[in-house]
């Protein structure tokens, strides 16, 4: 009888809905879901050089390539390949081509790539620092990219540019992970001291095969607590909804348990008070509304900001960027989709062309972004995969020897892997 | 109060007001043209460059890299000053100062040959316009330093377009009267009888005022 009453409350429990329970959307959000992503692929194809597969950060002309765009076109390509969007030939050539560029002829500090590159030559340009973030970021998208091909030319050359980077020589002697690095000014002074997107970078370092940064660095970063309208955040600074995802892209932390907090929780709280936040400006401007929501880092009327939202910055000036809102799906499914069918449907004329989602807008300032942003194509595209693919990017980014390494040595401890979205399918 | 105080500024309007005209308009050229030519110049390299797609695109890359940097590293906030100025715009000038030197450089090349054109023509105005007065102050020096020599046949004869023909006329017409008196007296003096010739002299000098009458 209490075996009884216990599965009946257990069911429904299960019933009760919650965003960051899974979601089932219907057969048409599926599909529009799934040009979304085969639409944002295109921007990684069209996109990258021809002859280096190198991404530029922008669509804009002129923009120089991104390792972040170009880690997550290695990604994009290797998923589109596994779909079939793209010949599996095509898709493998043109990541082994990016590959090889990096390793022979990328500028480099280190190990650590320079964050933007000339996408003929591979060359540094607008004196940029050499960047622990992006080399994270176009890191995660190799060995992801790896993963989708085993035993290949791919899986070595992507280990070999893992394995070239000195972690440790980027702590600067410090606790934490410095941002960067010049050949003008050295060291930049600036760490990655705090919440933010930095999980995946530590995670990467804690995990390397080589130069590993000591286990000690995952726990040293800050996790600064704040509530805005009920919701418990551990927040980034600015408060940006990217800051929240981009780890989220890559690793699983779904049932992780650190230091007691559990990021994943933590992600669709922050996604729940940026929107809250977001509405309770709907007075105010035009853009934000129900289902018109997202404030992060993008480019706006005034250029690009890291806009953001209690906990956190507050910046904020009625631009909305769709990748935030869209990027969010993992954590708050049926808010994400509603506000994906309402860009769409609503602005989709001067919001979404060939290349998905354009990067933001502002109805007050009757301002609509005319390009498209590599690193918010990229993890707009990962979450939707995610999504639709019930977690197939967080399973073969877990299957990582270097996650499992970073996991054993800080201790965190997975649960068992829940479905992302009901019916969802490996099969699009 | 000072004596020698000029109490009118205009002594002779239409000199004065001339000689203002002589050398306001020709400031008032160059400095139309100067800053026409620096306009032109430096405004039309400056619009030719931003008109150029590739130097437009890579501004506005520029322009977003600072942004980008704001974005991620977020600096704690400062209030206004001279020196956050120069650090938000440091890389963009490292862009700009290739384009802005360019652009200077060739403003620069352009203003130079009319800069020297504006000079040899201010400097020939200037000697133009100097020597109509420096010519009759010259003649003038030349018609005092005869009549000092006793030569009372000397005239002033200017230029046409000269200054000082009204004053040249009336000391030439001074000049002719006292010819005049000293020629009537000289002849008087020639005259064999001498009590008439002094008295034609005494007749002469009568209708004359000097320092003696005191």
């Amino acid at each position: 009888m209490f075996r009884h009453l216990s599965f009946v409350f257990l069911c429904a429990l299960l019933a009760l809905p919650s965003q960051s329970s899974a979601y089932t959307p219907s057969q048409e959000e599926r599909s529009l879901l799934t040009k979304i992503e085969q639409d944002t692929v295109q921007y990684f194809i069209r996109l990258s050089d021809k002859t280096t597969g190198m991404t530029r950060d922008s669509s804009r002309p002129g923009s120089p390539s991104s390792i972040a765009a170009t880690g997550f076109a290695l990604a994009a390509l290797a998923v589109a390949g596994s779909h079939g969007w793209l010949p599996h030939e095509y898709a493998y050539n043109r990541i082994v081509t990016t590959l090889k560029v990096m390793k022979e002829k990328a500028e480099h500090q280190n190990g650590f790539f320079y964050h933007f590159l000339d996408a003929r030559t591979a060359r540094r340009v607008w004196s940029s620092e050499a960047s622990s973030i992006d080399t994270a970021l176009f890191l995660a998208g190799a060995l992801l990219a790896a993963q989708y091909y085993p035993g290949t030319e791919i899986e070595l050359l992507a280990n070999e540019l893992y394995e070239r980077v000195d972690w440790k020589w980027m702590m600067n002697g410090s606790r934490f992970i410095c941002m960067g690095w010049t050949p003008e000014s050295k060291f930049l002074p600036y760490y990655w001291d705090s919440y933010n997107e930095l999980m995946l970078l530590v995670a990467l370092a804690v995990g390397a095969p080589k130069n590993p940064v000591p286990p000690e660095a995952w726990d040293a970063w800050l996790r600064p607590e704040g509530n805005y309208n009920g919701h418990r955040v551990i927040y980034s600074s600015s408060g940006s909804l990217f800051t929240y995802q981009y780890s989220h892209a890559f690793i699983d932390f779904r049932g992780l348990k650190d230091q007691g907090n559990d990021f994943f929780t933590n992600s669709t709280e922050a996604t729940l008070a940026n929107r809250a936040f977001s509405l309770s400006f709907a007075g105010k401007y035009k853009s934000y509304s129900e289902n018109s929501w997202g404030l992060s880092a993008s480019v706006g009327p005034g250029g690009y900001k890291a806009y953001g939202a209690l906990p956190g910055g507050t910046l904020h000036d009625g631009t909305i960027a769709p990748y935030a809102a869209l990027s969010s799906i993992v954590f708050t499914p049926e808010l994400s989709i509603n506000a994906i069918k309402f860009f769409f449907n609503n602005y989709g004329e001067n919001l979404y062309g060939n290349f998905g989602f354009k990067g933001a807008f502002n109805l007050d300032k009757s301002w609509w972004a005319d390009e498209y942003i590599g690193i918010d194509q990229g993890i707009s595209f990962l979450m939707l995969e995610n999504f639709l693919n019930d977690g197939i990017i967080w399973k073969k980014f877990m299957g990582l020897e270097a996650v499992k390494r970073w996991l054993e040595l800080t201790k965190l401890q997975a649960a068992e892997s829940e479905p992302v979205s009901l019916n969802s399918s490996s099969e699009v | 109060m000072n004596p020698n105080r000029r109490r009118r500024f205009f002594i002779n309007k239409p000199l004065q007001v001339r000689y203002m005209l002589v050398v306001t308009l020709p400031l008032l050229a160059l400095c139309c043209i100067t800053i026409f030519g620096i306009y032109i110049g430096i405004w039309g390299g400056v619009l030719g460059a931003f008109s150029n797609e590739e130097m437009r695109n890579d501004m506005l890359t520029a322009s977003r890299m600072v942004e980008y940097e704001q974005a991620r590293y977020q600096p704690a906030k400062q209030g206004p000053s001279l020196l956050s100025l120069f650090r938000e715009t440091e890389k963009l000038s490292l862009r700009q100062r290739e384009v802005f030197r360019e652009i200077l450089n060739d403003t620069n090349r352009d203003l130079a040959w009319k800069l020297i054109l504006l000079l040899i023509l201010i400097g020939w105005g200037t000697i133009y316009a100097s020597h109509k007065i420096a010519g009759p102050l010259y003649r003038f020096s030349r018609t005092f330093e005869d009549i000092e020599k006793g030569n009372y046949r000397t005239r002033i004869f200017l230029r046409k377009g000269d200054e000082g023909h009204p004053v040249a006329k009336e000391l030439n017409d001074a000049l002719v009267s006292t010819d005049r008196l000293l020629s009537d007296i000289k002849n008087a003096s020639r005259d064999p009888d001498t009590l008439q010739a002094l008295s034609r002299i005494k007749e002469k000098l009568e209708t004359i005022k000097t320092s003696a009458d005191v």
